[in-house]
């Protein structure tokens, strides 16, 4: 329990002390991530010796706080933690200039905490309020830099597209609940009928949107906008993450109609996604059609019935394309842009962080004995096994066959060109991004555990799949290096380009429509609040009115209380400046005009003198004479 | 009443009368202090003439007369000093034109 509290907390309070205390953000952002990753760890092991940890707080009645550490999330939240961690550390040294470092760390460790809160919810409504927590935190993460041109544009449309896909998500959660009275996620898993359909169907729509699956998957590439360690986070283990993630959650409960719909949706866009990133001219937004295209994959898995499968090829991708974009972002330091152009030949000016990129890349192809080969051999086979095999297997040999090829292509453009001058060493982002590479090598050798522990060892195939995967792989990478992608698509590529743009494209889908229905809330809002609750609102305004009399007379007891002390303030100053102070000057005033007066007496001359002398002496004089009259 | 006593200080009032007019109406420093000596004068008559036909018997008398003529000497020392310091940087003792006193 305290490792489940520290791994939320540890990221939160970082956060709270970087906006408190305005400085160190670094030091700061990796001492949470390090604690969350502590309370991961901690809760992993706890799990992986069976037990699992769980927290309730109260909260709404009937309706508590869960919080769950499940061998699924743990391991979720184990992944979450380790690319969080390694992210940050490739931030500080990415991030070391700019001067808004505070708000991009805390930020960043707002979204992860909103992160393992998602993953480790164990109700619905704790899954909501995260999942609302992780957009609104992904939308000031990718306009972070909501200065320059077309970013903010760039989150309001990542925003406004995950939010529109959201809906499912609410309405399919309220069915859920409504339906078996409880929040619990675990409990809900059981139902089945009608409505679980429908709920299953709400809740694809969300993963869609979250996702970026077909026909929603414009949003990713523009999210590219933000900084690169923001969409490593995002593509990787989180926002994108987190709707395959609900899947894989809510596997079980699917029917199996909703399940083919999942594994359609899923193979269509690993194509679609896969011609998209082979068309792009721009590597981190190639990444991010890459990003939509492995999760198409990892759907044709949920859809197939092998979520462990889905599971595996979403930690294998969490590492890989992690590495993947923390490579394009130094490569896009060394350049100043991203467009393929620009970094031709960026590689063999820093040939050991070109290793790593091609080692996330090979891996992500399905060479082994890279993390990825074991991944997609398991979605593979599980397609070959399912009952949709028709549909689903070709779907996922293409989508493998593209990603080799997208990958090849970018691994020529970085390696064929112009090296450029010498760069300086970036110790900590070569740091982040090699554990990371590390990671996507190594990860595959421990499949077979995480198998045992999750209780689903998936069966080991013969070998016309690995065959299979491998044989894809490699002809997509032979493909990508040696053909130019306008031969290799033909007519597709102008389509491609524009990232096909189904119906009317993704404004007209989504944008207007949302507008529409905002428009329509708004009304009906109106309508409401002037007729059914207008008695409600009778109440609430007399309330409001008597707690605005209240207020005024308090208001205007204290203005009373003021403008009395103005007045004997006023006073004080009227007698101090009238009185006192009048007295003293008028005395120094006449004493000034006395002296002047008895100076005009002083003439200087000697008979004036002599005669005031006589006179005085005079009157003197006659003063004594007339004595005996008057004493 | 003695009739001398009286014409003694009939003479005297004269005497301080035009002392006192003299003092008064002259601009000449030189004339001035000549109305002054005048005035003093007329305080000497009076002094004798109160000792000869009242106190004869009295010799302070005689003694104060003698002291207040030495200090109209000294007097007339110090005021012809001046006028005579005057007329050396100024060229005149004009008392009209020394106005240098006024405060």
């Amino acid at each position: 329990m305290t490792m489940l509290v520290l791994t939320l907390l540890g990221p939160l309070l970082a956060a709270l002390a970087m906006f408190t205390l305005r400085r160190m953000p670094e030091v700061l952002a990796l001492t949470g991530a390090v604690f969350g990753f502590a309370g991961a760890l901690g809760l992993f092991v706890a799990v992986s010796d069976g037990v699992v940890v769980s927290i309730s707080l109260p909260f709404l009645p009937d309706f508590p706080i869960r919080l769950v550490a499940s061998p699924l999330t743990a391991t979720l939240s184990m992944v979450v933690a380790t690319v969080a961690a390694m992210v940050l550390i490739y931030a500080a040294g990415y991030m070391r200039k700019d001067p808004e470092r505070v708000r991009f760390f805390g930020t960043m460790l707002l979204f992860v905490t909103a992160m393992q809160a998602l993953v480790l919810s164990g109700d619905w409504i704790t899954l909501l309020a995260a999942w609302e927590m992780m957009g609104f935190a992904s939308y000031l993460l990718i306009g972070f830099w909501y200065g320059r041109a077309g970013v903010a544009s760039a989150a309001m449309r990542a925003f406004l597209y995950t939010r529109s896909a959201d809906l499912g998500l609410y309405i399919g959660v309220f069915i859920l609940i409504g339906m078996s009275g409880t929040s619990e996620i675990a409990v809900t898993l059981i139902s089945t009928g009608t409505p679980t359909l429908v709920a299953g169907v709400l809740l694809l729509v969300a993963a869609m949107g979250k996702s970026a699956q077909v026909p929603l998957q414009d949003w990713l590439m523009r999210a590219m906008a933000g900084p690169t360690p923001v969409s490593a986070l995002l593509h990787s283990a989180t926002l994108v993450a987190a709707g395959a993630i609900l899947l894989i959650r809510t596997a079980p409960m699917l029917p199996d109609g909703v399940l083919l719909v999942v594994g359609i949706v899923g193979g269509i866009t690993a194509v679609i996604t896969g011609l998209i990133a082979l068309a792009e001219r721009d590597l981190k937004r190639l990444l991010a059609a890459s990003t939509g295209s492995q999760y198409g994959l990892m759907l044709v898995a949920i859809g197939a019935g092998a979520p462990i499968a889905a599971l595996l090829h979403l930690i294998a991708h969490a590492a890989i394309k992690s590495s993947l974009f923390l490579g394009a972002g130094v490569f896009q330091h060394d350049r100043d842009g991203t467009g393929l152009e620009t970094l031709a030949g960026a590689g063999r000016a820093r040939p050991g962080i070109f290793a790593g990129f091609a080692i996330a890349a090979l891996a992500l192809a399905g060479i082994p004995p890279l993390a990825a080969f074991f991944s997609k051999d398991a979605i593979i086979a599980a397609a070959l096994d399912s009952t949709a095999a028709p549909w689903l297997l070709p779907l996922a040999l293409a989508g493998s066959v593209l990603t080799g090829a997208y990958m090849g292509r970018a691994l020529n453009v970085l390696w064929d060109g112009d090296a450029g001058p010498v760069q300086v060493p970036v110790p900590l982002m070569t740091i982040g991004m090699g554990i990371l590479v590390a990671l996507a090598t190594g990860l595959g050798l421990g499949f077979g555990a995480l198998e045992h522990m999750l209780g689903a060892e998936i069966e080991k195939p013969g070998w016309i799949v690995p065959a299979m995967g491998l044989a894809v792989g490699l002809a997509g990478l032979i493909l990508g290096w040696f053909v130019p992608p306008a031969r290799l698509l033909g007519p597709l590529l102008t389509p491609a380009q524009n990232g096909f743009a189904v119906a009317g494209g993704m404004d007209g889908l989504i944008l207007r429509p949302a507008l529409a229905i905002a428009a329509n809330c708004e009304a009906m809002e109106q309508r409401l609040l002037l007729a059914q609750v207008g008695t409600v609102r009778r109440i609430g305004l007399g309330t409001a009115q008597l707690a605005e009399h209240a207020d005024a007379a308090l208001f205007a007891f204290s203005l009373w209380v003021g403008q009395l002390s103005m007045r004997l303030g006023l006073a004080s100053k009227f007698t101090d400046t009238n009185g006192i102070d009048a007295a003293i000057f008028g005395f120094v005033q006449r004493m000034i005009a006395a002296g002047a007066q008895a100076r005009r007496l002083q003439s200087g001359f000697i008979h004036r003198e002599l005669a005031l002398t006589a006179i005085g002496i005079a009157l003197i004089v006659a003063g004594l004479l007339a004595a005996p009259y008057y004493s | 009443m003695i009739p001398e006593l009286i014409i003694a200080l009939s003479v005297g009032a004269a005497l301080f009368g035009v002392g006192l007019y003299g003092a008064l109406s002259q601009t000449n420093l030189v004339m001035i202090i000549m109305g002054v000596e005048l005035i003093l004068a007329a305080a000497l008559v009076n002094l004798v003439a109160f000792w000869r036909y009242l106190y004869p018997d009295v010799p302070a008398a005689q003694m104060f007369v003698l002291i207040v003529m030495a200090v109209m000497a000294v007097e007339m020392a110090v005021g012809f000093g001046i006028a005579i310091a005057r007329f050396r940087s100024r060229g005149s003792v004009e008392m009209e034109e020394a106005r240098e006193l006024k405060g």
